[in-house]
């Protein structure tokens, strides 16, 4: 059995990776996380192992490594964190297997059909860079693999299923018109807990993948099929001059939201430019050297209400 | 910017939109494939190539905005004017083309429309419904009319409404769509994805001026072409396609007429010929047994947000039967003109008429016989029901002014439940409707076109045939009557003329020169390298307004010439 730590098992993707390493025949999961967990919402029995570690404090980690064969690092965080974590994970690995998710934000501003040779331009913001740096300290001194999911969807997911769901439901979102002709790279969070299993048995030391799933729809496409999948149709065509207004209130909105705690939350102009970007994720490497399997996409919206792994979370 | 701009359009495979006008001293241009017109047809095609990575120039004579300087190279004569609208109407010279003022009514083909039907003269067209099946769904998705859908039973949602409660027609359906584009300005919506498509190049204020074939006649050797000042320029391609409507398409070829002395592609006297639109109008009244209650003629909204509509169709098996041409119909509000309707809402219309734009304003002329009491009735109709007129007003004002995706026309429920019923009926192909070369020339030497648009008995014959076969279908399913003038069809039919912004038919698909001036994949008879797309190579009209089919057509020729230019490099 390959005992593998699993470095923010708390959040969206991590409980899922301990979930697909629980149900794996090879592999047992110590779940780690930050904030010590009452109960891991996961059916498994026997319960999975926990440790609560800081993922950016070097003593900490080497503590928590002992007796682990390999690290799946889903930590998540401002780019203080990331930059922290990269190193403290660098210097306690040793040889074990580091499956690390890195981001497609690492391709920074470039567009286009980007596979993983892509130039790393991190150049859309401190996040991105930090992300670049992250991959570029692990490469140098361990055996990782590293993965650039796209935008993880699936139930549960806060940004890129709940979030949206929301501003669907609220009709703030729906056909957006040119401003929605990106294409979503979407993944869902199962492949990507699939491409990490994959990949923690691959022999592809030092290898990028990204992780998107072929013929992503575009971003009103991802839309429609998620306001369908959760009774929010028909949806409305937003238009352009709504669009500007939701893009020059951001900022007065966020702030009232801070103050009142009532108000809805601003659509970030950051994220509007993102659903227009010309950027398409090509997965093809992910396919044929790791072997990923995408879920099609109604199969991925299909359980949407029901929640993720028993967790209760509904979007 | 604008050197920028200069000098990366002289860079083979960069994506940019440009203007002529800024083309300096790089006046000898070339592409792989060379769209002329960017309007539904030439964007659409454009970025299907652009898809596959193929070098594109796309070359719009307009400018980005309506301009009349520009527009006026659209004048000409129309021989009955009480027949055809003026030649700058319902045409824009222009990014987006006539998409920047298309009302976005779309439907596909119905599989009759394909068939060789031997009570219509040159009916049938070289290719079936098969053919075009696998480019509607996308044709539909670039007009943004949402899925390629138009079965009211999977298309609306489940407690959508019939049309007429208890209707149950033997020779007319309801169970069929139309749908909506937003109306889409494909000029607006596709100028980002077309700046970043990395082998299309887009030139504005580049207007063609002449077809150059080679010594033989056999291929294009070249396109010229003027600027906004006059100043020429060339392009040379591998294949050129012209995508600029079905009149300006045969101004290019008839007037490029130095090797070929009839034009191109114009050896039979084909060209230009068999011009078709659809015949509309308004006629009759139906009066609901059951009051307008009883009656949905309003829009539904599919998941996809777009506005769809049930359409009273002729069957396939009816028009075979009686040997007539395809014809739809809607219910429609009582003429807007006559106060008797005692509608609010209407009345409003008809009172402030000077504020409905130009185009559609014919419509709401009045009876001027009614002068003042006419005027009176309207008044108090408005004075009458003031909650109807400001829901009215609302919904205009959020629906349709404030409003991407519009609300697609006036719909208002009749108090008295009388409706009229517009009808859009298919042209039979007619060789003497033709357009043809006028003797004035525009400011850059083209001759002027000069159309004689003529209708046939056989098309009043198919009006007053679905009437008579739809005012049977009523009677017998007791839902109410449909009275209407059967000696007034052919006035109705043409009070307005042909349907304007439909221009069908002048260079028609099909197996031989003698009888069509394209072939089955919409290459010019006898020419190597020159393709028409658009609606002027349907070689019958349908009752299907032309764009969606025009689009699919387009993306259906992206396809051959993608594998053309494959197969040409590999050998």
């Amino acid at each position: 059995m390959t005992r593998v730590l699993v470095l923010g098992a708390n959040g969206f993707v991590g409980r899922r990776v301990v979930a697909a390493l629980t149900a794996a025949a090879w592999a047992t999961p110590v779940a780690g996380s930050f904030r010590a967990v009452p109960s891991l919402p996961l059916a498994a029995s026997p319960p999975v192992a926990r440790v609560t570690v800081d993922a950016t404090d070097r003593a900490a980690l080497a503590a928590a490594v002992e007796g682990v064969d390999a690290i799946v690092n889903c930590i998540a965080g401002d780019p203080g964190t990331i930059d922290r974590n990269a190193a403290a994970l660098a210097a306690v690995a040793g040889d074990r297997r580091i499956v690390h998710l890195s981001s497609m934000a690492v391709y920074g501003s470039a567009t286009g059909l980007l596979d993983e040779t892509a130039p790393l331009r991190g150049d859309t913001g401190a996040y991105a860079a930090a992300k670049v740096a992250a991959e570029q300290t692990l490469i140098a001194s361990t055996d990782v693999v590293i993965l650039r999911p796209g935008c993880i969807y699936g139930a549960g997911s806060p940004q890129w299923t709940t979030r949206i769901a929301t501003l669907l439901a609220q009709r703030r979102i729906g056909d957006l018109g040119a401003g929605g002709d990106g294409c979503s790279n979407i993944v869902h969070v199962d492949d990507v807990a699939a491409a990490v299993l994959l990949a923690l048995r691959s022999d592809h030391r030092g290898a990028a993948f990204n992780l998107a799933m072929p013929d992503a729809p575009d971003w009103n496409g991802y839309f429609l099929a998620l306001a369908r999948a959760c009774g929010a149709v028909p949806i409305r065509r937003i238009p352009a001059w709504q669009l500007k207004l939701e893009k020059a209130a951001a900022i007065p909105l966020k702030l009232a939201e801070q103050v009142t705690r009532a108000l809805p939350p601003p659509i970030p102009p950051s994220l509007l430019r993102f659903w227009a970007q010309n950027v398409t994720l090509d997965s093809t490497a992910a396919t044929d050297r790791l072997g990923v399997r995408w879920t099609p996409l109604a199969a991925g919206l299909a359980d949407l209400c029901r929640g993720s792994g028993g967790d209760g979370h509904a979007i | 910017m604008m050197l920028t701009n200069r000098k990366r359009l002289a860079i083979r495979g960069v994506g940019v939109i440009a203007s002529a006008n800024d083309l300096g001293d790089a006046r000898d241009l070339s592409a792989d494939i060379c769209i002329v017109g960017a309007g539904a047809v030439g964007i659409s095609l454009a970025l299907a190539l652009g898809d596959q990575g193929i070098d594109v120039l796309l070359v719009e004579a307009g400018t980005t905005a309506h301009d009349e300087r520009v527009q006026d190279f659209y004048r000409g004569t129309v021989v009955d004017p009480a027949l055809h609208s003026p030649l700058i109407d319902y045409r824009e010279r222009r990014l987006g083309g006539t998409t920047t003022i298309w009302g976005g009514r779309c439907m596909p083909l119905d599989d009759i429309d394909f068939e060789r039907r031997d009570w219509i003269a040159h009916s049938g067209w070289p290719i079936g419904p098969d053919a075009l099946a696998p480019y509607y769904p996308r044709a539909n998705a670039l007009c943004e009319a949402g899925a390629f859908d138009y079965r009211a039973d999977t298309a609306l949602r489940p407690d959508a409404r019939p049309m007429i409660d208890g209707f149950d027609g033997r020779d007319v359906s309801t169970d069929r769509l139309e749908r909506f584009s937003c109306p889409t300005d494909f000029g607006t919506r596709y100028r980002t994805r077309l700046a970043q498509a990395r082998t299309v190049r887009v030139l504005t204020d580049a207007a063609v001026v002449a077809i150059r074939l080679d010594d033989q006649g056999m291929q294009v050797d070249r396109l010229d072409l003027r600027d906004a000042q006059g100043d020429a320029f060339s392009i040379r391609a591998r294949h050129v396609v012209l995508g600029t409507g079905g009149l300006e398409t045969v101004r290019l070829m008839l007037a490029s007429r130095d090797v070929h002395p009839h034009g191109i592609g114009n050896h039979h006297d084909v060209l230009g010929r068999y011009y078709m639109s659809h015949l509309a109008g308004t006629i009759g009244t139906f009066h609901a047994a059951r009051g307008a209650r009883s009656v949905w003629h309003g829009y539904d909204i599919a998941d996809d947000g777009t506005y769809c509509r049930r359409r009273l169709a002729i069957t396939e098996a009816a028009q075979r039967t009686h040997r007539i041409g395809n014809v739809v119909a809607r219910l429609h509000h009582p003429r807007i003109a006559d106060g008797r309707h005692g509608t609010g809402p209407l009345s409003a219309l008809y009172l402030g008429r000077a504020l409905v734009p130009r185009l559609y304003r014919a419509r709401l002329a009045g009876n001027e016989a009614d002068g003042i009491a006419g005027l009176v009735r309207h008044a108090a109709n408005v004075i009458r029901q003031p909650a109807a007129v400001a829901a009215f007003a609302v919904r205009m004002l959020t629906d349709r002014r404030l409003a991407e995706r519009k609300f697609p026309s006036v719909v208002v429920v009749p108090r008295h439940g009388n409706y009229s019923l517009d009808f859009h009926a298919e042209q039979q192909p007619n060789p003497d409707s033709r357009v043809m070369l006028g003797t004035d020339r525009d400011r850059w030497g083209m001759p002027r076109l000069s159309v004689d648009w003529r209708y046939s008995p056989g098309d009043i014959d198919t009006v007053k045939t679905a009437l008579a076969l739809l005012a049977a279908d009523v009677e017998r399913s007791g839902v109410g009557r449909f009275d209407y003038d059967p000696e007034e069809v052919e006035r109705e039919m043409t009070r307005y003329g042909a349907y304007p912004g439909h221009h069908i038919g002048t260079a028609r698909m099909g197996t031989s020169p003698r009888s069509s001036v394209v072939d089955a994949d919409c290459r010019v008879h006898g020419l190597r390298n020159l393709h028409l797309a658009g609606a002027s190579v349907f070689p019958t009209s349908s009752q299907a307004n032309p764009t969606l089919t025009a689009v699919a057509l387009a993306l259906r020729l992206a396809d051959r010439l993608g594998d053309q230019l494959k197969n040409g490099a590999a050998t």
